[in-house]
Parts: C-alpha cells; structure tokens; sequence
C-alpha cells in the first residue's frame, strides 16, 4: 500500500524535459505563418518574372500585327493587376506580427483567406479568360509562321495547359490553401480567445 | 523589445519545466504536453506587458495553463485526440515499463481523474502553496483543501488498486 506523500515522491522524482527553449517556441509560432508570407511572396515574384518574359519578348522581337501588341497588352495587364491583387493580400498577412498584435494578425488572416477564395473563383476567370484571349490574338500572328504539326502542338499545349489550371490544380490548390489557413485561424483564435484573466 | 525578449526567456527558464509537468499530468502524452506548453508561453509572450505584479507570476502562468489545458481538449479538433488520451496514456505504458513503471502508472491513475481534478491534482504534486492553487483555479481555500483532500484519496486508491492488479 503506498500513501499519498509516496506518490507525490515519485512525481517529483519523475525528471521532465522541455523539448524547446524560449527562442525556438516563438520562432517555431512564427514559422508556420512566415510559410504562409513565403508562399505568398513566391506567387507574387512568380508573377514578376512571367511579367519581365513576356514584356521582354515583347519589346526584342518584331511584330507586324497590331493583333499580337495587343495579345502582349493583355498577356501584361492580366498579369500586372493579378499581382498587385497578390500583393495587397501578401500586405495582409505580413503588416501584423502575431507574437506582438494577435487580434490584428487574426482579423488579417481572415481576410486573406477570404480574398484568397475570392482570387481562385471570379478572379481566376477574369485571369484565364484574358489570358486565353490574349493567346488568341498573339497566335493570328504567330501561328501562320509555323508548320502544320507545331500549329496543332502549340494550340493543343496552350488549351490543355490553361484546362488543366483552371480545373484540377486550382481546385488542388483551393482545397489545400483554405486547410493551411483555417488550421492557423484555429490555432490562433484558440490561443488568443482564452486569455480572460490576465493582470 | 530586447528587454521584454530577456524578460520571457528567465520566465521560460524558471517557469516552464513546471507548466510542462502540469501539461504532461493533464494529457498523459508529450506531443500533446509540449503543444499546450508552447500555447501557454505564447499567451504568455502576448500579454506580457499588461501584467500588474498583483500576483506571483508563477501563478498567472499557471492560471494561463490551466484555462490553456482545459480548451484545448475541448476544441472540435482535439475532441479525437481527447477520446484517445487513454489510449495514448496506455501505450506510454509500454514505453514506461522497463524505465519506471511505477510512474506510467500514476500517470494512468491522473488520467482517470475528472479534467479539473487533474490540474489540481498535478499543482498538489508540485507543491504549489494552497493559496495559490485556490487563485489559479479561483475556488476558496476551504472549499479547496476539501477538494484536494478528496482528490488525494481517490488518486491513492486508484493507485494502490492498479498496483496491485
């Protein structure tokens, strides 16, 4: 029979270890959003650099069609207004430290989800649709200047590319970005709601 | 900043070998102890600055703890883990076996006990003073030394009945 000063003896006995110091616990909370800011930065200089290349191929080549400027102004301006859209939502997240202004943090990764909907439903179309459109004119010029069998492969290619975008990886994308969020809004709103007492 | 990081890290230093003893009592499960470890100092980080001195800090923090402890299971996501925290608990028990098993043992023996029971229970093992496990879980200290004196008799018994089987 063992009393109680017994158990309490083996308790203390009971040697603990914390597995993490006070630096890698902040930087470990900070992490999984800074994951987030970083996916976000990368969409944003993805976007950047598909800007560059193409107005690059625009200005050093020579077009003879007003139909292909005006398939690189579209190509451009689809791009450029995505990514300030990107970008105001990269400003979201990344204006609020969560470890300093929680509730702030809170109520900006909850907008960004929200735009991030947004962004892969009607904006997603207006983006493919100016893309495909742009396509369309560039390729009244360009298409002529190839032959038959890379006619049907660069037709073939750009439809099934914007197809397969449109469908299974935006949905794949959707799907997995609302998870990643809304588990860190979970998380959040639980660490921040529970404090009712503090002095 | 510089000085309220130097703050939190001699609060982490002295405090959260304790609180992580709470959590472990609580859950019975290291993941799930350095998760609600890892919440608490975080709430802890945030609200730094609006402590007052009125209390030790010790006892906010395990103030945090205990009210950290008690959502955490609570939450829709953790409802699964909650129903396998015996489960865990028992697997532990295989874990613990050739080291201590006396320890495995009393760590089934908390998880069997009601959720608040279990934070007391866990502070009464520390040996928290009364008046500060009274503040914490904000029940009198009357009411709480018969509280813990119920406590600490079925956690006995539970004890020596597992022991013995």
């Amino acid at each position: 029979m063992q009393a109680f000063d017994q158990i309490q003896e083996l308790w203390q006995k009971h040697e603990v270890e914390v597995r993490f110091s006070a630096d890698e616990m902040l930087q470990q909370a900070k992490k999984e959003v800074n994951g987030l800011k970083l996916k976000s930065a990368l969409n944003i200089l993805g976007m950047l650099v598909s800007f560059i290349a193409i107005a690059g191929v625009w200005l050093f080549y020579e077009y003879e069609s007003w139909t292909t400027h005006a398939g690189f102004i579209i190509f451009l301006v689809a791009i450029l207004s995505t990514t300030i859209i990107l970008y105001r939502d990269y400003k979201l997240i990344s204006r609020n430290d969560f470890t300093a202004h929680p509730k702030e943090f809170l109520q900006g990764l909850k907008t960004y989800q929200l735009n991030r909907y947004r962004l892969y439903n009607q904006m997603y179309w207006f983006y493919t649709t100016a893309l495909s459109l742009g396509f369309i004119f560039t390729f009244i010029e360009i298409l002529p200047r190839l032959n038959f069998f890379q006619q049907v492969l660069a037709v073939a290619v750009t439809f099934l590319w914007i197809l397969f975008c449109s469908t299974l990886l935006r949905k794949a994308v959707m799907k997995r970005e609302k998870e990643r969020i809304s588990l860190l809004i979970e998380k959040f709103e639980r660490i921040t709601g529970q404090i009712s007492t503090p002095e | 900043m510089e000085q309220k990081d130097k703050l939190f890290k001699e609060i982490f230093d002295s405090n959260s070998k304790k609180i992580f003893h709470l959590c472990y009592g609580y859950t019975g499960d290291t993941d799930a102890a350095n998760d609600l470890l890892q919440e608490t100092f975080l709430k802890v980080w945030q609200n730094l600055d609006k402590f007052r001195n009125k209390s030790l800090i010790s006892t906010w923090i395990y103030r945090i703890a205990v009210n950290t402890c008690l959502t955490y299971l609570r939450s829709e996501k953790r409802q699964a883990k909650d129903e396998l925290t015996d489960n865990i608990i028992e697997n532990k028990i295989e874990e613990f076996s050739e080291k201590n098993e006396q320890v495995a043992l009393l760590y089934t023996c908390i998880s069997k006990l009601e959720e608040n029971d279990r934070l007391i229970i866990t502070m009464v093992l520390d040996e928290l003073p009364y008046h500060e496990i009274a503040d914490i879980s904000g029940i009198s200290e009357g009411n709480l030394r018969v509280k813990i004196h119920r406590i600490k008799q079925k956690l006995t018994e539970l004890y020596n009945q597992y022991a013995s089987v």
